[in-house]
């Protein structure tokens, strides 16, 4: 439709002839520079990669706070930091409970029952169960997987066709060494 | 020693071994517990700091100033009620005999030594030991507290699920539920739980209400991979914080929850009928909480306590009013126990303030111009009262031990009674409890 209009306007007088130039220029550049946007944002996304910062489970020694666990399950299963606001509510909540581990659960069956978790689907971790372990050590553990690791827990994935990702993910940030750093 | 006398001696030596941890009374590794009294013990904290005056005295308003005595804890206590100068609504008592007619009541026990705080109190009720901790709050007790003692030393051993602390307020008292002494720790602790925080308040729809339980197949998958993974990490459950319960018991509690949370189960309030919601206290809403544990898991040993009694620092009226509400709710409570085909007749309760107030009043004054008062460890923040109500065949009913000039208890006593009603008192190691059994409660 743009174009339409500036093919019309080409028999008129140089004055408006320039303006709409200009026009078609700006919005031009508008669509552009959203193609630029949107770029941008996707690289946001993905540039926040996991890294593997331990050599092994063995330099973990230190136990995580409730709230530093609570934002590090959060910041795993959303891919983005925890409001200050959220932590502080579920940190007094999972202080009203005795039992940790079963606060932990209640709290990590909510973040599953979200649109926004961000989990490989079934057909995606069955695509490539290899990568998928990798990746869920180095996300969960900030580790690789040792071989033994990797073969067993690939093998578990292979032989249980009802296993899903999110089975996975459930009992590494449940397990004892994700309690540590 | 010819061979068959050798094979008889052998035999008989090898029989004593196998059977003397069933008769070594401090033999823990096979030997079945004690008889019990009762197969469940409520511990009611009744707590805030309660005066004498007001509580088992019925002196109500004498000590303001106005010749008004009269009982206002119509359910715990037998006496008339105040028939004027009200500064509070009558409920009519829920209980038609009092509960300290359904047992023996300890009118004169005594706080002896530490700091008549509230958590101090409260460790001091549930450890058995005084305690000097003052401001170090936010740790575990240096004690073993009775849920530690309880699952330790009772045998068969019981699952966490069977011993619960349910408290009104967060702040201190989540870390009452085990001690930091080495040789016991959250592996004998019990299940906390703040039912305001988790029920009453927008933070537990808000992140419970949606949430559920793993399905048994999930679980049976989430256990396997979590299992693989703890294997190859060399910190073990114990090193993370809290109590642990066993998969099916966890299962068990967050249905509870989210049950409760959803609406599936109706919540039955201690409230008199016609009553607003209004006016329900933070330990009415810790009394219906309870007993939804109660009601659900059937636990042994469960501790339960009041504090909104506390604002007596600064409102008498408003102190008067909490606690002729908590005495109502734990008469309600007592109802629902004894409504219960597996509790009734089948259960202990123990109530007992954590501590007194002092005698003398602070300098402030409520909207009726009642004075205040604190609890700075006077004489009188000392003394506090004991009640202990069960089926007639087990405790004696309608007893009252001990007076003003011959006091009979005190505040450590009630772990050793606990653990004696439960029959493990025998196997707790000695020197732990400087306190004695209340015997003089049982038939």
């Amino acid at each position: 439709m743009c174009i339409k209009k500036y093919v019309k306007q080409m028999s008129m007088q140089p004055f408006y002839r320039v303006t709409y130039m200009v026009l078609f220029s700006l919005i031009f550049i508008s669509c552009k520079k959203k193609v630029i946007e949107e770029t941008v944002y996707d690289n946001i996304i993905y540039e926040v990669n996991d890294v593997a910062v331990y050599g092994s489970n063995v330099e973990k020694t230190k136990q995580k706070s409730t709230n530093q666990y609570i934002s590090i399950l959060y910041t795993d299963l959303f891919n983005q930091a925890i409001s200050n606001n959220e932590l502080a509510e579920i940190s007094e909540l999972t202080l009203a409970m005795g039992d940790k581990q079963t606060s932990n659960e209640l709290i990590i069956s909510h973040y599953l029952n979200s649109p926004l978790v961000n989990i490989p689907t079934n057909s995606q971790m069955r695509t490539d169960v290899a990568t998928f372990i990798n990746e869920t050590y180095v996300k969960f553990y900030q580790r690789y997987p040792t071989e033994y690791e990797k073969i067993y827990l690939k093998k578990m994935i292979e032989d249980d066709p009802l296993m899903t990702a999110e089975n996975i993910y459930v009992a590494f940030a449940l397990s004892n060494e994700y309690y540590f750093y | 020693m010819d061979r068959r006398k050798f094979l008889k001696a052998s035999a008989i030596a090898a029989g004593g071994a196998l059977a003397a941890p069933y008769i070594l009374p401090s033999g823990r590794l096979f030997a079945a517990s004690g008889a019990r009294i009762v197969d469940h013990v409520v511990f009611v904290l009744f707590g805030g700091g309660i005066r004498n005056q007001e509580s088992v005295k019925q002196q109500y308003l004498a000590n303001q100033g106005l010749p008004t005595q009269g009982n206002v804890m119509e359910n715990m206590l037998t006496g008339a009620k105040p028939s004027q100068n009200l500064v509070y609504t009558q409920w009519n008592p829920i209980l038609s005999n009092s509960l300290a007619s359904q047992g023996t009541l300890f009118p004169e026990m005594r706080y002896k030594t530490g700091p008549t705080g509230h958590y101090n109190g409260h460790t001091v009720g549930m450890t058995g030991n005084y305690t000097e901790t003052g401001l170090n709050l936010n740790i575990n007790p240096e004690f073993p507290t009775v849920f530690e003692y309880y699952r330790k030393h009772y045998n068969p051993a019981k699952n966490a699920i069977n011993a619960w602390w349910i408290s009104e307020g967060l702040g201190p008292y989540p870390s009452l539920n085990y001690s930091r002494h080495p040789s016991y720790g959250s592996q004998y602790g019990a299940n906390y739980l703040r039912p305001a925080t988790v029920f009453a308040s927008q933070l537990g729809n808000k992140y419970y209400g949606d949430a559920s339980s793993f399905q048994p197949d999930d679980v049976n998958r989430l256990e396997k991979v979590k299992n693989f993974l703890d294997k190859n990490f060399d910190k073990s459950i114990s090193d993370i914080p809290g109590v642990n319960n066993v998969r099916a018991d966890m299962e068990a509690i967050k249905d509870l929850y989210i049950d409760i949370l959803n609406g599936v189960i109706p919540i039955d309030w201690p409230l008199p009928n016609g009553v607003s919601q209004s006016e329900l206290t933070g330990d009415l809403i810790n009394f219906a909480a309870a007993w939804q544990v109660l009601n659900r898991f059937k636990p042994e040993l469960t501790v339960i306590n009041s504090f909104n009694l506390d604002i007596c620092h600064s409102d008498f009226t408003g102190y008067i009013k909490n606690l002729h509400k908590a005495d109502y709710g734990v008469g309600w409570l007592w109802n629902k126990i004894q409504s219960d085909p597996v509790m009734a007749n089948n259960t202990i309760m123990i109530c007992m303030p954590e501590h007194g107030r002092n005698l003398m009043p602070n300098n402030l004054y409520d909207n009726n111009g009642l004075r205040a008062f604190d609890h700075t460890s006077d004489n009188n923040s000392r003394e506090v009262f004991s009640l202990i109500v069960g089926p007639s065949s087990k405790v004696k009913q309608g007893q009252v031990v001990g007076t003003s000039t011959t006091p009979v208890g005190e505040s450590i006593d009630i772990v050793p009674t606990i653990a004696h009603i439960l029959g493990f008192h025998n196997d707790i190691p000695a020197g732990l409890l400087p306190g004695k059994v209340l015997n003089q409660a049982f038939v």
